[in-house]
């Protein structure tokens, strides 16, 4: 069953590190990956850039609105995800504690919808 | 240049309703979602997008003081919810504005946020 990692973390936290300590950060990252991808429940992940960079798209009635800035305006943004092939929720719920975000911010983990049609399959 | 389209959507409506009523929506709707798929597949053959389940299936978890806590989510207090997911490899963001207002969750109460995945 495959589930998502969804990792939210305070931005500001990150703008204040120094390099050295981003490069930390990126290590454990790096370290938990590896990690994962050992135990064969990596299946993918990305790093997404700042809600400062987002752009929002609606679709109302006949036009596109289009503006810049998230969706919605969070303290903690979603910062990155990890997908993950796993058992069982636990363990999916036990890999996400080990992702350094769980540790200041919060790591939502979701099943990936299946469709009971292709389930049955 | 790789962008995530994120689907946000209010899925109140949404789950309360009955197991067939569901399956008869997505029946509906899914011709849109077949032509999306072929637009995005034209614009990034690797083109991978992912559903998440719904509101009640999310947990959080978070690690304090070396201590594990997991709570019921999802972790956003907003109405909306994140749905879903495209990662797409696209030349600029204007062709990411084009293809994520072709998204049907776009339209009533939803909205595509764009972000750039870092490499």
């Amino acid at each position: 069953m495959e589930y998502m990692a969804l990792i939210y973390a305070d931005e500001d936290r990150w703008d204040a590190l120094s390099e050295e300590e981003r490069a930390d950060v990126y290590a454990r990252y790096t370290a938990v990956a590896k990690e994962m991808q050992a135990a064969g429940v990596m299946v993918g992940g990305d790093e997404l850039a700042s809600t400062r960079d987002a752009t929002t798209v609606r679709v109302r009635g006949d036009g596109t609105l289009v503006t810049d800035g998230p969706y919605a305006d969070v303290k903690e943004a979603l910062g990155g995800y990890f997908l993950l092939e796993c058992d069982s929720l636990d363990d999916a719920l036990e890999w996400a504690a080990r992702i350094p975000g769980a540790e200041h911010g919060a790591v939502e983990v979701r099943p990936v919808y299946v469709d009971p049609e292709e389930a049955q399959l | 240049m790789k962008y995530a389209l994120l689907i946000y959507d209010d899925d109140s409506a949404w789950v309360d309703l009955p197991d067939d009523d569901k399956a008869t929506l997505r029946a509906e709707e899914m011709p849109r979602w077949v032509a999306l798929f072929e637009e995005l597949g034209k614009a990034d053959p690797n083109v991978s997008g992912k559903e998440l389940d719904g509101r009640h299936t999310a947990k959080i978890v978070r690690v304090r003081d070396g201590e594990r806590i997991v709570t019921d989510g999802p972790f956003a207090e907003t109405k909306e919810i994140l749905g879903g997911v495209f990662l797409t490899d696209l030349p600029d963001l204007d062709e990411a504005i084009r293809l994520a207002a072709l998204i049907p969750a776009a339209e009533e109460t939803g909205a595509i946020e764009i972000r750039p995945v870092l490499q």
